[in-house]
């Protein structure tokens, strides 16, 4: 306990350090926008009017750029949320004389609501299909539009509400509706700025890249699809709101080119970047009137440019900028090498205890896994498991080994609840697994890896294993727009941190843990991953080949691991190929062989069978 | 051991890799006229990165490979299928959506143009697997594992290359179909193919090949001969099994 | 009976569109949107050559050529670049577009943004079918739909170089693997895709008159065409998708009103989709749940 916190003293205080920085960023941020705001608000229409539609584009490509970006959804149908918010606002304000400051929640709630009910479609579909599906709902928002003239003033269109006047005591103040627009493009960048900084971030982008990860870490990840796809719809819906002032709201300004043109200002910008959608926003809809040329040879210069801009720049101006400053900064050179050697010196770190992993010996020797007749196929394929019965009792290494394809994986994508069998139930504690809710799942203290290490490759090896602890922390998804300015979320985002790093010490890859898994050798992601299994301190953990591709070193270094998980009374299930690295764990090993159970018995039972060695040694 | 003349594939320090870092370093092998060569070691060690640079699927990051002694490296893969290597690949990877007599044929892509090579290949093909003769017509989709290794056999075969290369065929098979695809293998030997076998299964391994290699993570790190596993066998068995 | 005729007419010309979708999709997973503007420059092409003494034929045939030029193009220019860093990336998005953009554009700019008259053809003869009246054109144009629909699925099922691009549609990298250049194939595809979509903008031509801004509208058609009939799976469900879509118009317009067609098909889209995500004839669609085959042994 006393030499941990030593150990901790200075990341507090670089904490503390980063805090402050964080305010003075902020109070330069929020400076810069008032002086910016003021010159707009005093300067000619013809400038406010460039700056007004720039910025609700900006605000419409950032919430884009939220599906896009962190959650990997490619939505064409932000021009149709825009126009909901627009239409909305225009038709209740001009037909029923409803206020418009009345009329912003509601815009927000419809958008939204309407956002959930589209994102839901990604759940039945994902890709390219989201996309065509998102497209077809922005087409056939605009084909209602123009048809439905009596309400919406048919392809003309009608005339915006307009922003209120402030009495004349005030006109200092300059153009209002500037002060409007800007303010909620600075409050939307925020949010976003704020969520990339909270641990609901790293959430979002395992749920983008490695979905079976997010969820056997507990992550309702369907849920917060939904939402938060809904989040970034009524986005464009306030986008429209603030669109509605700046004059005619018509068809022609929400159809799919639109949503395709709102997609090219994220590509170029940047994806997944504050600031990148906003520069992309304003280079696109500034473009026209900076190059002053005949319209055709402009539109064709546009097009080329687009062109241009995502086979040069696939990471954007923001992405195109930062290479430039990495390559300045790491001098160009490679450090494979030593980052070889550091591996193998992780290898020999010896396994400390940490405190933050609770201990669960002598809790008993109960039966608490059990596997019950199971039959498994995939589609109409053969089966893959027939009639397998399974007993693993309480605090045991419970070893899984059989030959390629004899239906291992399978077995644990089961037991963990990935897959519902055919046939037969899986108990955890006596509870049933199949059908249970992720969150429910891992609630259950019950916890698995993976074959291939499905890790998030931008994000560093502690927010990775930061993942693990989402059932941990009440309320990450809502808190996580405020996040670096409540008091209570930095106090958990640090704690977070410590037990990232405790767990990342105790699979001796503690000091990885600044490094991006994309940077790091294949070890060292199955032991991040071991890490954010072992950060939420299950008490039944399923390991599918954890030993796979690791080093000789590497793999004694990982038995040394399990061991002492062992001795915490963490029960295992552990599939394996390497038997001389599993048997010695093992107090009992099942053998499956074309999906059936040939076996089950002590290590040295299992080595003596002959139908074993037959079978899976090749004897 | 080996004799001077040209081997049939020559790899000499051959590294690659599919992030930043080398999954293969430094790997050395040759198979010679007529000889079975083996590539055994643990998942992840490897293998299937070798075979996948040779038949040039994976960019060759460091040095050179040589078939008949022309180099290939850097060449891509539809090149080095005309004729130089054929691949049998991992998961077996048949165009599920078509015949298994269109999936043999789509393998002599290269020699399309002489027919009577084709049907002569085709029916070689058909008398190493009768089975398939049998089933020819039928949408490889709705064959049984143990058939559908056989269909990638025979289009690799059909190819007709200087060296055959193998992904793990026994994987997921029944021992009936495992037994199947040994006794082809051994008989392919006989007809004097060059192969090289990416295996787990070392009993497979020692009665298709007369030479082994065993690697892991990434480097080969040993080489044997059947007799010398048969002799000291356990000790290799456990070398590859961890 | 008219309006299902009709429909069936002017469906033909929406199919051969979607289907040159889809077959540059079946092969690359991409949709190319510039593929309405491709049909545009034919047309333009042709309306101006023929305008200018060059007799029909040979206008058409340079038209045809041009815009399979310009397909190859689009692959090479907006496309490989972008599948050769990331297969999976969607930059094609916003580049295909982008080259629709110029296409458009840079037709307003050489020929001005109105319409133009184009060769007449068979438009003035007149078909009695039943009770009702085609014109030559209609027919010449579900008959020309008829062959290159049976053609396509005839070289794509019996031709070697129709499994090979089954091949690489399935799996690229086996498809190099047995020695296929699968640049070759995926340039032969859009050639074959932008003469598909060139021949519809022949048929129909005659009726819309050459004007820069056709490619749009019928590549929109083409598209939600390719979606009804579940086109990125199948090439010829694309043809069955724009026969249900020209169809759905013509009745909407016969029956309902004279402006129906407007929304109606976008109707049928949706209720479409929603029944069946990648279409009416997708593997995905409960109508095709029936009839699949039964599993095989073990």
């Amino acid at each position: 306990m006393t030499d941990k916190s030593a150990t901790t003293t200075p990341t507090v205080s670089s904490g503390i350090k980063r805090g402050r920085l964080n305010l003075l960023f902020l109070a330069i941020a929020v400076l810069g926008y008032i002086v910016f705001t003021i010159y707009v608000s005093h300067s000619n229409l013809h400038i406010q009017s460039l700056v007004l539609v720039a910025a609700v584009f900006g605000i419409l490509a950032i919430s884009l750029d939220m599906a896009v970006g962190m959650l990997g959804l490619y939505s064409l149908g932000q021009g149709g949320f825009f126009a909901i918010g627009a239409y909305l606002t225009t038709i209740l304000n001009a037909r029923y004389g409803w206020n418009i400051f009345a009329l912003l929640p509601l815009t927000i709630i419809a958008s939204g609501l309407i956002g959930a009910a589209v994102g839901a479609a990604s759940l039945r579909v994902s890709g390219l299909y989201f996309a065509i599906t998102t497209f077809i709902f922005t087409l056939v928002l605009t084909v209602v539009a123009t048809n439905m003239q009596q309400i919406t003033g048919g392809l003309q269109g009608m005339l915006g509400p307009a922003f209120p006047r402030l009495p004349s005591s005030f006109s200092w103040v300059g153009t209002p509706v500037v002060w409007c627009v800007l303010g909620v493009l600075f409050l939307c960048m925020a949010l976003v700025w704020n969520i990339r900084r909270s641990p609901f971030y790293p959430v979002l982008l395992s749920i983008r890249d490695a979905e079976p990860y997010a969820e056997a870490a507990g992550v309702p990840v369907s849920t917060i699809k939904v939402a938060f796809f809904g989040l970034s719809a009524a986005m464009a819906g306030v986008a429209g709101w603030l669109f509605s002032f700046l004059g005619v709201v018509s068809p022609g300004e929400f159809d799919w080119a639109v949503s395709l043109n709102v997609l090219v200002m994220v590509l170029i910008g940047g994806v997944n970047t504050t600031l990148g959608p906003v520069i992309g926003a304003v280079f696109v809809s500034m473009f026209p009137n900076l190059v002053n040329i005949n319209p055709w040879l402009q539109e064709i210069l546009y097009g080329a440019l687009s062109i241009l801009a995502v086979t040069m720049m696939p990471g954007g101006a923001v992405g195109a900028v930062r290479k430039v400053l990495q390559r300045m900064s790491a001098g160009g050179d490679n450090h494979d090498e030593d980052v070889l050697a550091e591996a193998e010196k992780a290898a020999e770190e010896t396994v400390e205890a940490a405190s933050s992993i609770p201990d669960h010996a002598g809790e008993g020797h109960e039966i608490v896994v059990e596997c019950k007749g199971i039959g498994f196929g995939y589609g109409v394929g053969p089966k893959v498991l027939h009639n397998i019965d399974l007993a693993v009792r309480r605090g045991d290494i419970h070893g899984l080994i059989g030959p390629n394809g004899s239906g291992k994986s399978t077995l644990a994508n089961v037991i963990s609840g990935r897959l519902s069998p055919h046939e037969g139930q899986v108990l955890v504690k006596g509870q049933q697994v199949a059908g249970l809710a992720p969150i429910s799942r891992a609630r259950l203290g019950f916890r698995r890896t993976f074959q291939a290490a499905q890790l998030v490759h931008e994000l560093s090896v502690a927010e990775n294993t930061m993942v693990g602890l989402y059932d941990h922390v009440p309320n990450i998804e809502l808190r996580s727009p405020l996040w670096p300015l409540l008091p209570s979320a930095r106090r958990d985002g640090r704690k977070m941190q410590r037990d990232a790093r405790d767990a990342l010490s105790l699979v001796g890859a503690a000091h990885w843990g600044g490094r991006s898994v994309g940077d790091v050798p294949h070890g060292i992601e199955q032991l991040t991953q071991l890490a954010s299994v072992c950060v939420a301190g299950p008490d039944i953990i399923v390991l599918d080949e954890p030993a796979t591709g690791l080093s000789a070193k590497e793999v004694h270094h990982l038995a040394e691991i399990l061991a002492s998980l062992k001795q915490r009374g963490v029960t295992m299930i552990i599939i394996e190929h390497q038997t001389r690295f599993l048997f010695p764990l093992c107090d009992r090993v099942t053998v499956l062989n074309a999906g059936e159970v040939i076996l089950t018995g002590s290590a040295d039972e299992v080595r003596a069978d002959p139908i074993v060695r037959q079978v899976y040694l090749g004897e | 051991m080996m004799s001077n003349e040209t081997p049939i594939l020559e790899v000499s320090n051959l590294s690659t890799g599919y992030g930043r870092f080398d999954v293969v370093r430094d790997v050395q092998l040759r198979v010679g006229t007529g000889e079975a060569v083996a590539l055994l070691g643990p998942n992840g060690a490897g293998k299937t990165t070798v075979l996948n640079a040779i038949m040039g699927l994976v960019k060759v990051r460091k040095g050179q490979i040589f078939i008949s002694g022309k180099n290939m490296a850097g060449l891509p893969a539809h090149r080095i299928a005309r004729g130089h290597a054929a691949i049998a690949p991992e998961g077996r990877r048949l165009f599920l959506d078509q015949s298994v007599e269109d999936n043999l044929i789509l393998g002599a892509l290269h020699l399309r143009r002489d027919q009577d090579r084709v049907r002569k290949l085709l029916d070689s093909v058909y008398e190493l697997f009768p089975v398939l003769r049998k089933y020819r017509d039928r949408q490889s989709t709705y064959l049984s594992g143990g058939e559908q290794q056989m269909v990638a056999i025979g289009r690799m075969l059909m190819a007709d290359p200087e060296i055959l290369l193998l992904d793990e065929p026994s994987v997921a098979l029944s021992p009936v179909a495992v037994e199947i695809v040994v006794k082809a293998l051994m008989e392919l030997r006989r007809r004097g193919a060059s192969l090289l076998l990416v295996e787990q299964r070392i009993d497979v391994a020692v009665r298709v090949c007369s030479r082994l290699y065993v690697m892991t993570h990434g480097e080969i790190v040993d080489e044997m001969t059947p007799e010398q596993v048969n002799q000291g066998g356990m000790s290799i068995l456990n070398k590859y099994l961890g | 009976m008219q309006f299902i005729l009709s429909g069936i007419a002017i469906g033909s010309i929406y199919g051969l569109i979607a289907m040159a979708l889809a077959i540059t999709f079946y092969v690359t997973r991409t949709i190319n949107f510039a593929q309405g503007q491709l049909m545009m420059v034919t047309v333009m092409l042709t309306a101006m050559l023929s305008a200018a003494g060059t007799p029909v034929w040979l206008a058409m045939i340079i038209g045809l050529v041009s815009s399979c030029i310009l397909g190859v193009l689009s692959y090479l220019i907006a496309i490989r670049p972008i599948l050769q860093v990331n297969r999976f990336s969607f930059g094609w998005l916003v580049s295909t577009l982008g080259f629709a953009v110029i296409l458009e554009n840079g037709a307003a700019l050489i020929w001005g943004p109105t319409s133009r008259s184009f060769p007449q053809m068979l438009i003035s003869y007149r078909v009695p079918i039943g009770n009702a009246v085609l014109n030559g054109q209609q027919v010449l144009a579900i008959v020309v739909a008829i062959v290159l629909t049976i053609a396509f699925e005839v070289v794509r099922r019996r031709t070697f170089f129709g499994k090979l691009g089954m091949a690489t549609a399935v799996d690229p990298d086996m498809a190099e693997a047995i020695g296929a250049n699968t640049t070759v194939v995926a340039i032969v595809a859009f050639i074959v895709s932008a003469l598909f979509a060139g021949i519809a903008g022949l048929l129909v031509g005659p009726t819309t008159f050459a004007n820069p801004y056709l490619g749009s509208t019928f590549g929109t058609f083409g598209f939600i065409a390719m979606m009804i009939g579940g086109g990125t799976e199948k090439p010829v469900a694309a043809m069955f998708g724009g026969l249900i879509l020209g169809v759905c118009a013509e009745g909407a317009n016969a029956l309902i009103n004279s402006q129906a067609s407007d929304w109606f098909p976008f109707l049928v889209l949706v209720i479409i989709l929603i029944i069946s995500p990648r279409g009416l004839f997708s593997s995905s669609s409960p109508l095709m749940r029936l009839r699949r085959p039964p599993a095989a042994k073990a």
